[in-house]
């Protein structure tokens, strides 16, 4: 049996996972998430933060895991994409456990781990995977020995989209109430507007930035609130899916995933059952505990990577601020803990 | 025979022959006047509000129509317009046959193809018209020569970003679908591109590469534009691990 402990701290979430290779494969899964009072998040706050509780993170799951540290095979690390001060608290505490531990050191990039933990809960092998969140948007699907990526977004990434929408027209912070995004709350009463609000796809890319512009200026003139609402989630999301939808005619997989921080959204997940659907494919999204960030989706990538021999000499492990998906060769696909 | 009010060709048009469903429409096989003939029929996405549905389908029937005409007077390998029906996403074309450019590869004077492939774009860029979608699935390699096709996405602009996204997303189509030719078929791409556009091109490829660099984390990476990443931690990624 192999257990890895995986430390995630690429945004507003620190998160200590603990997976095996053996079921139940999760034994543990504890995080903090930095919450701002107002605006938006800043990055030295987090790091604040983070430092504050990465401590007892980590012993919180060892504690729930049953386990103590020498019991673990490997530590693993996201050391980016992310926000530079976020990430040296993750990557600090990882090869400080690493070398005292005298534990192999575990490179992950979170965005792989996004998709890695889609796999690994759905049980779908090689999907095209939709990972939104708020600093993504991308549409991914695994072409020789990488996640390539098939489309992106241009500007802004549709988390961002609709909390800067949100906080602009004063229905945010808090962003999520109940599991819903202030957007989808607002959008409740809404009805669509025939005022033409741009749908922005480039081929396989999309842009928000001429959207927010547009919605901001329905309000300005007195739309009403619900309707903006409803109108911008709706093109938005029409967005995503049909860019998704191309990568799927594109490469001609049967199965599509969706993943990230927007996933649990119950309008997107409507769209993309119908897409997948139209195409005869299987729709499975991330399972709703791991869409946010957090620990275990470092360490299922992790322990998938480690089985693989890939590890890294803790006093080289840089993190790496913009580290994108398709540099990382995937030696383990499609093998994913569970298969 | 055809029909010609506009609920009924839809009727009609779904009774051809499918050839394809892809992303965007049908592709169905069937006569017009008496000539072989694609119909490729916008599909309205059941996924969307029907309104945004009906205006998405009508805007890009209507502006893929245009292109067409105004492509091949470009001098562009576009299948001939024979008809179009706007409010019912429906055009009707020269039926073009042979395999896609994206199956083509590694088989007799591939190369070449692309070459060609980049002097198409280039003579549709160089008459006011950017494609919007032109990966290595949108060229047909036919016995009369290589076609161009699916200008659903298709803009009239000399912009220099909007051509510039054409190169990029067709640079990126080739490193996703042909990642170990990538290199060599982007080349023969960019050499074709060039004999048409000239100095004009130079301009283009370099706003390209800025946009290959704009995402929200991209970083300069090794590809087929050259350029390495600079970053603090350029190795450390690549470990000491060794793979099984």
């Amino acid at each position: 049996m192999t257990v890895v402990l995986g430390i995630e701290s690429t945004a507003h979430t620190f998160g200590v996972g603990i997976v095996s290779d053996e079921p139940p494969y999760v034994l543990a899964d504890s995080r903090r998430q930095y919450v701002p009072e107002k605006g938006g998040i800043l990055p030295r706050e987090v790091a604040h933060f983070f430092s504050r509780v990465a401590g007892e993170v980590v012993s919180e799951a060892l504690r729930e895991a049953g386990l103590k540290i020498g019991d673990v095979d490997a530590i693993a690390v996201a050391l980016g994409p992310g926000m530079g001060p976020a990430l040296r608290v993750g990557a600090t505490v990882a090869r400080a456990l690493a070398l005292h531990f005298k534990k192999p050191l575990v490179p992950v990039n979170h965005a792989v781990a996004h998709i890695e933990v889609a796999r690994f809960t759905t049980g779908l092998e090689d999907p095209v995977a939709l990972y939104v969140a708020g600093g993504n948007t991308t549409v991914v699907s695994y072409e020789a020995g990488r996640y390539r990526v098939f489309g992106e977004t241009e500007d802004i990434a549709l988390g961002n989209l609709l909390d800067t929408f949100a906080r602009e027209v004063g229905i945010a912070p808090p962003y999520v109430v109940g599991g819903m995004h202030a957007v989808d709350k607002c959008a409740e009463e809404g009805e669509f507007l025939e005022e033409a609000l741009p749908y922005i796809v480039k081929g396989q890319d999309v842009s928000f930035s001429g959207l927010l512009t547009a919605a901001l200026r329905l309000h300005r003139k007195g739309y009403r609130l619900s309707d903006i609402c409803y109108t911008l989630r709706e093109i938005a999301f029409s967005m995503v899916v049909e860019v998704t939808e191309r990568c799927l005619a594109h490469t001609g997989k049967r199965q599509v995933t969706l993943t990230g921080g927007v996933a649990a959204n119950r309008v997107l997940n409507r769209k993309m059952e119908i897409m997948a659907r139209l195409h005869g494919a299987v729709y499975k999204p991330v399972d709703v505990r791991y869409s946010g960030d957090n620990g275990v989706m470092i360490a299922v990538t992790g322990l998938a990577a480690f089985k693989r021999g890939v590890t890294i000499d803790p006093r080289r492990a840089f993190i790496r601020q913009r580290w994108r998906i398709d540099e990382v060769d995937l030696p383990w696909y499609p093998w994913i803990p569970g298969r | 025979m055809v029909p010609l009010d506009p609920g009924e060709i839809v009727s009609w048009a779904g009774r051809q022959t499918l050839l394809k469903r892809g992303a965007e429409s049908e592709i169905r096989l069937g006569t017009f006047m008496g000539l072989k003939a694609i119909l490729k029929l916008r599909v309205k996405k059941p996924y969307m509000h029907p309104t945004l549905a009906e205006r998405i389908v009508s805007a890009r029937t209507r502006r893929e129509a245009k292109v067409m005409v105004e492509a091949r007077s470009a001098g562009v390998n576009a299948p001939l317009l024979y008809a179009v029906f706007p409010s019912a996403g429906l055009i009707i074309m020269e039926y073009v046959e042979g395999p896609l450019l994206k199956d083509y590869v590694g088989r007799e004077g591939w190369r070449s193809f692309f070459r060609e492939a980049g002097a198409q774009l280039g003579r549709l860029h160089a008459a006011g018209i950017v494609h919007g979608d032109p990966t290595t699935s949108n060229y047909i390699v036919s016995k009369g020569g290589l076609y161009l096709i699916d200008y659903g996405l298709s803009a009239f602009t000399r912009d220099v970003e909007e051509r510039a996204v054409d190169l990029h997303l067709f640079r990126r189509a080739v490193e996703a679908t042909h990642a170990g030719v990538a290199s060599d078929a982007f080349k023969a791409f960019i050499e074709g591109y060039r004999s048409v556009m000239g100095g004009e091109a130079d301009a283009v490829e370099e706003r390209a590469r800025e946009i290959a660099l704009r995402g929200r984390y991209v970083e300069a990476r090794r590809s087929v534009w050259g350029g390495v990443g600079e970053d603090e931690g350029e190795q450390a990624i690549h470990g000491n691990g060794e793979q099984a």
